[in-house]
């Protein structure tokens, strides 16, 4: 078990930007993106085995050809304004039939992505994942952002379109993220590196859908953008949305009329900490995400 | 803090050097169990290890079937007359890269295996009438070459499809070749109407296969007496429910059925047989 280099690029402090699968895929879809316009180099992986069921097997003539395994690949590209290490895991290494990777094996791939960060000096991690948020579908979605020290709450106060824990009523910074992309952010704090896990907002009663969510993805691709200090065309993720829309709608239309009814309340509502009084009161957004649950029988609201 | 070993040893078996057979004790037909448990009484198998489970398999409870608490086993046996390691398990849950790592170590550190054969049942559209084939994945061209002289069907073309996995055995085979261990997975197609019940020609057309390979001189008397015993039965599944017999007569004739008569066939051939177990 161990992480394979194919070359050793010469990297100014560069900044690591790591994702792996979760809810509609947010995190992983908008670092992906990031890497696929910045055409990133492949430059190595870990190796996977150890943590993965194979995903394919090929079989020619009778001889067992390859056996092909879930990827986790390291990328960089130096940009003008910073130098960059993507990791993106093609699955978590759960096990079994779990989802998120968790105990042991989800410890050691985090520090396997992390040897990579120290052997190359970086200065900063970003992860990123999804938030589960009563929002309706019609609204931009935005970044829950959670740093691993103090000292980045500041900074992360600056990025637009972003809030803290703390700055969502009832929940007075507290919170959970699932899997990886969380992990990653605790166990970069134990080892000393700044880390910050940015995650794009999912309407509650999306969450357990087979389905991608770009407008989320792309509400965190602009705050890394912004925070890199580098340009990202998004309107690829922009044609995405505009595809899937009819599908969410037609979604949407299936849900029984009482708890759509319901639904329809979130297109006016602030769950942050509002400024003036809201137009629903916290009962009603609790009776929202209770009766949603119930109705699609998912996994319970949080963050990954 | 010392590493603990994933399996047991009770005794070192006295091998120069081995062949290792691997079955799965759920699969397709009972094929797995079937043709272990066959070997492992013929050949004076002695249980002589065991893989743990607590590292690869979901002990939150046990499973209830057939009335009867189970508990996942992953033994080790060896036939030292036939040179034979064999080993039976339950399929793993979780570190299954370590897990068959493990079933190599105990063959290879302990019995001088060289060799490694996986059982497999397929589950296919063709019926229990039909001739049962034996289809062979070697790990090189070297083993496939060796294989030439037993009626195998060695040419197969495969891909895992969108949404499905790659079998355990397959996995197995590509981590015996990893360690210059030559392989091959060996796959009986299983009409799917047997697939939860004993398919014993399928079990007669490996055991053949080993007789051949291990010169192990089987008498195929009772086996070939169980075989007609379940081809009676189901002949009178036939006469007696005509619906069985249409549907089994269409797939004869290479006709599809539909999923719902997939699964009514499966369901009456199943609730036959064991009504007349």
């Amino acid at each position: 078990m161990e992480v394979k280099l194919y070359k050793k690029p010469r990297l100014r402090s560069p900044i690591m930007l790591a994702a792996w699968p979760g809810i509609a895929n947010i995190g992983l879809i908008a670092v992906d993106t990031i890497r696929e316009t910045l055409e990133a180099e492949e430059f190595g992986e870990i190796e996977p085995w150890d943590f993965f069921y194979p995903k394919r097997v090929s079989i020619r003539d009778g001889i067992l050809e390859a056996l092909e395994f879930p990827s986790n690949k390291f990328y960089f590209k130096k940009t003008e304004q910073t130098d960059l290490i993507f990791f993106i895991g093609e699955e978590q290494p759960s096990g079994g039939e779990k989802i998120y990777a968790e105990g042991g094996k989800a410890y050691r791939i985090a520090n396997l992505v992390l040897d990579v960060a120290e052997k190359f000096h970086c200065k900063r991690v970003y992860t990123s994942g999804a938030a589960v948020a009563p929002i309706h579908h019609t609204m931009n979605p935005r970044v829950w952002a959670v740093p691993n020290s103090p000292e980045l709450v500041a900074e992360v106060k600056k990025y637009e379109n972003t809030i803290l824990m703390s700055a969502i009523e009832g929940r007075e910074g507290e919170g959970n993220i699932v899997g990886l992309n969380g992990l990653l952010l605790g166990v970069a704090k134990k080892r000393g590196f700044e880390a910050i896990c940015v995650m794009g907002e999912i309407p509650v009663y999306l969450q357990g859908l087979p389905l991608p969510y770009p407008r989320a993805s792309k509400s965190v691709v602009e705050i890394l953008s912004r925070s890199l200090g580098i340009g990202i065309d998004t309107s690829k993720l922009d044609s995405w949305a505009e595809q899937l829309e009819q599908e969410i709608e037609e979604i949407y239309r299936q849900i029984p009329l009482e708890i759509r009814g319901q639904l329809e309340k979130l297109k006016y509502v602030t769950y942050a900490k509002p400024a003036e009084p809201s137009p629903i009161t916290e009962e009603d957004k609790r009776k929202i995400m209770k009766d949603v649950d119930k109705f699609f029988k998912k996994r319970g609201r949080g963050s990954e | 803090m010392s590493k603990r070993s994933p399996f047991k040893v009770y005794r070192k078996p006295k091998f120069q050097s081995s062949s290792l057979v691997v079955g799965w004790s759920e699969d397709a037909g009972q094929l797995g169990p079937g043709v272990i448990d066959y070997l492992t009484q013929r050949l004076g198998g002695e249980r002589f290890g065991e893989i743990e489970p607590e590292d690869f398999f979901s002990l939150s409870g046990v499973r209830v079937e057939g009335d009867v608490a189970q508990f996942p086993e992953s033994n080790f046996y060896s036939c030292q007359e036939n040179n034979l390691v064999i080993f039976r398990s339950a399929a793993p849950g979780f570190e299954w890269y370590k897990f068959l790592n493990s079933i190599l170590d105990v063959a290879e550190h302990y019995c001088g295996a060289k060799e490694l054969y996986t059982i497999g049942g397929m589950v296919t559209l063709s019926t229990h009438t039909a001739p049962r084939a034996l289809l062979a994945t070697a790990s090189s061209q070297e083993v496939k070459d060796i294989l030439s002289q037993y009626n195998l069907a060695r040419n197969m073309d495969y891909e895992t499809p969108p949404g499905q996995r790659p079998t355990l055995n397959s996995f197995l085979l590509w981590v015996a070749g990893r360690r210059n261990i030559p392989g091959v997975n060996l796959w009986v197609p299983i009409p799917f109407y047997l697939v939860t019940s004993e398919d014993l020609k399928a079990q007669k057309r490996l055991l053949q296969f080993f007789d051949e390979r291990f010169g192990l001189n089987i008498d195929f008397g009772d086996i070939n007496h169980e075989v007609e015993e379940q081809n009676e039965k189901l002949a009178q599944a036939r006469l007696r429910l005509p619906e069985v017999d249409d549907y089994i007569r269409r797939l004869e004739s290479n006709l599809r059925l539909s999923q719902e008569e997939n699964e009514r066939l499966t369901q009456e051939v199943e609730e036959f047989l064991r009504e007349e177990e």
